[in-house]
């Protein structure tokens, strides 16, 4: 199956292209820290770069995968309306994959022996989106639009405080995800929070890793063990965190209202 | 040949089809009523529904023009100015369409699309509008934007004036929260404003301001202008409506808002009259949503001008108006509009 995978959750646009034989193109862009993203710029021009190298056209495409999150609400809205515009216009399937289960599967066998992981997705504000991977997890068993719970994965709804990411750490260390084995924490989440996360016994992947970046081969893999929902309308992006405004108004007291200034 | 175009820069979620002599097939647009509870579009809601809806509104769009993707030859988007976030949904959606069939690109500006809502014409429904030809000038009125243009080509304008602050919508929707009417709350206070008198409060902006010699006849260089500014308006509103108590708001409601209403009609109507004289133009359009108030279309009827004011439909946002503009600008080839970014301000100015 001809895959197109594309990944913009992060501060780094991914694009990776599985061919009928199965071998996997990759394409990224990984602007430095203060410079803008290049999803909007980048991610289609990319996918037609590694076309054209497949010597393949648009119509081969069989199938499109992209990451759904969580990551940065705008990035995220640029892949998957892009991604839900290809499947529209070619009339192909889409899948939404997670774009933590992309990040960890990169990184849960890295020397061949499988390992536990965290994927940690840097959600601003101090939190982080995080996922945990227990070694030999199933990422071949992930159902549907991205949002079902797979075996051995150990997922939170929410944005996670710094201390609640540490905690987690020790509390699943204690259940003992693998004896002899540490925890494996990549993403730039992992980055960021490298301090609290190797306090609480895990280890971050050397700084200059491509471990931390989600790659576009991952979301083609996982997307095409996974079955596709019914229309790629029902691939939205995994949030996590309500828009400001509403958050603003749930802590307004009953009878009040928040746009009263 | 058909057009289709996409234009999500605030909170409508739109979609048109037309036809390369200008006529349209479809125009659906998807108003979102999230954002009435906050008093004012939420950016991130309104991004969140655009990538919601965005396919079903291009399906419904096709299919009420009853053509499919393969009978499109050109795909235009609204690049800006707007929200950023919800221009890259419309603009992000648009590109891929247009990628996977490699066909051409149109990217739009929004003000000059509501330029070009006047160049749109009838298909074959006679009640639908008839095309208005450059040279003229065109006010644009909205809550985003305020603006009068001298429009000389099919492909460009020059601004000639602008607000300084508020948009008129913007100033109508404040004055319409100010008094009680929620929000979005224009419509509700030209509704108010129907039974009451213009003349009862001098507003900054009205006739009856200046003529009292008001702080606005002071500011020579403005008040000679073709700029706008509505922000002193709402500040007015505000003072007066402390100084009375509430059951004199209540009583004076109608009055209150007459006046305002006035105030924003009279320096419209001002900046316009000013224009035509200045360009020695006498045809003049609209667009923007504030060019569905009654009061506004009553004056400008009276300018002594050709007049030309498209349906409500095509004054407040709308795709067909992108579709419109994309006939006139440049055509992008694949694969050279790949890499286009949105951009939040900023105009059009050729
Ligand atoms: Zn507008």
């Amino acid at each position: 199956m001809i895959v197109l995978g594309l990944d913009t959750a992060t501060h780094c646009t991914a694009v990776a292209l599985r061919t009928a034989a199965g071998e996997t193109l990759s394409a990224r862009d990984d602007p430095a820290p203060g410079e803008h993203p290049g999803h909007a710029t980048r991610l289609l021009g990319m996918a037609d770069e590694l076309l054209g190298k497949a010597g393949l056209g648009w119509s081969d495409i069989q199938r499109i995968a992209v990451g759904i999150g969580p990551g940065r609400f705008t990035g995220l809205r640029v892949g998957i309306s892009s991604a839900r515009a290809l499947a529209q216009s070619l009339e192909v399937e889409l899948v939404g994959v997670s774009s933590l289960r992309a990040l960890a599967l990169a990184a849960s066998a890295p020397d061949g022996t499988p390992r536990p992981v965290i994927a940690v997705i840097d959600a601003r504000r101090g939190e982080a989106f995080a996922a945990a991977y227990a070694a030999g997890a199933d990422f071949a068993g992930e159902r549907g639009d991205g949002s079902q719970q797979m075996e051995g994965e150990l997922a939170f709804p929410r944005p996670l405080t710094v201390e609640a990411l540490a905690g987690i750490v020790e509390a699943i260390d204690r259940d003992g995800a693998a004896p002899g084995q540490r925890w494996l924490a990549v993403g730039d989440g992992a980055l960021h929070f490298r301090e609290q996360l190797e306090a609480s016994g895990a280890e971050v992947a050397p700084k200059d890793s491509p471990l931390h970046r989600i790659d576009g081969a991952a979301v083609c893999e996982l997307g095409t063990t996974v079955a596709a929902p019914r229309s790629y309308e029902a691939v939205i992006p995994d949030y996590r965190r309500s828009p400001d405004a509403a958050l603003a108004r749930e802590r307004v007291p009953a009878g009040g209202s928040a746009a009263a200034a | 040949m058909s057009i289709l175009a996409l234009e999500t820069s605030c909170d409508d979620t739109c979609a048109a089809v037309i036809d390369a002599d200008g006529s349209i097939r479809a125009n659906v647009i998807s108003s979102q009523l999230a954002h009435e509870e906050f008093g004012g579009v939420v950016p991130e809601i309104a991004s969140r529904q655009h990538l919601e809806h965005v396919n079903a509104i291009v399906e419904r769009a096709l299919s009420s023009a009853s053509i499919g993707l393969g009978d499109v030859r050109l795909v235009a988007a609204t690049q800006g100015p707007g929200l950023v976030g919800a221009l890259l949904v419309g603009l992000s959606t648009a590109k891929g369409l247009a990628a996977a069939r490699e066909l051409p690109f149109a990217a739009v500006d929004h003000l000059q699309g509501h330029v070009a809502a006047n160049f749109l014409r009838a298909a074959e429904d006679s009640a639908a509008p008839t095309g208005f030809e450059p040279p003229f000038l065109c006010l644009i009125a909205s809550g985003g934007h305020t603006l009068l243009v001298h429009v000389r080509e099919h492909d460009g304008f020059e601004v000639l004036g602008r607000t300084l602050d508020d948009a008129a919508g913007e100033a109508f929707d404040k004055g319409a929260r100010m008094l009680g009417l929620g929000y979005p709350g224009g419509a509700a206070l030209e509704r108010l404003a129907s039974g009451g008198d213009p003349s009862a409060f001098a507003f900054p902006g009205s006739r009856g301001e200046r003529a009292r010699g008001g702080r606005g006849a002071q500011r020579q260089a403005f008040a000679q202008g073709l700029d706008f500014s509505f922000a002193g308006l709402k500040t007015a509103l505000l003072y007066r409506l402390r100084e009375l108590s509430a059951a004199q708001a209540r009583e004076q409601a109608a009055d209150l808002a007459a006046s305002f209403q006035a105030a924003i009609v009279d320096s419209l109507i001002e900046r316009a009259e000013r224009g035509l004289q200045r360009t020695g133009m006498e045809r003049l359009a609209v667009g923007g949503g504030v060019a569905a108030n009654g009061a506004l279309r009553e004056r400008l009827a009276k300018l002594g001008v050709e007049l030309h004011v498209p349906p409500r439909v095509l004054c407040t946002d709308n795709a067909a108006m992108i579709a419109s503009a994309a006939r006139y600008c440049d055509q992008i080839a694949y694969p050279h509009y790949l890499s286009l970014d949105a951009y939040a301000t900023g105009e059009a100015t050729r």
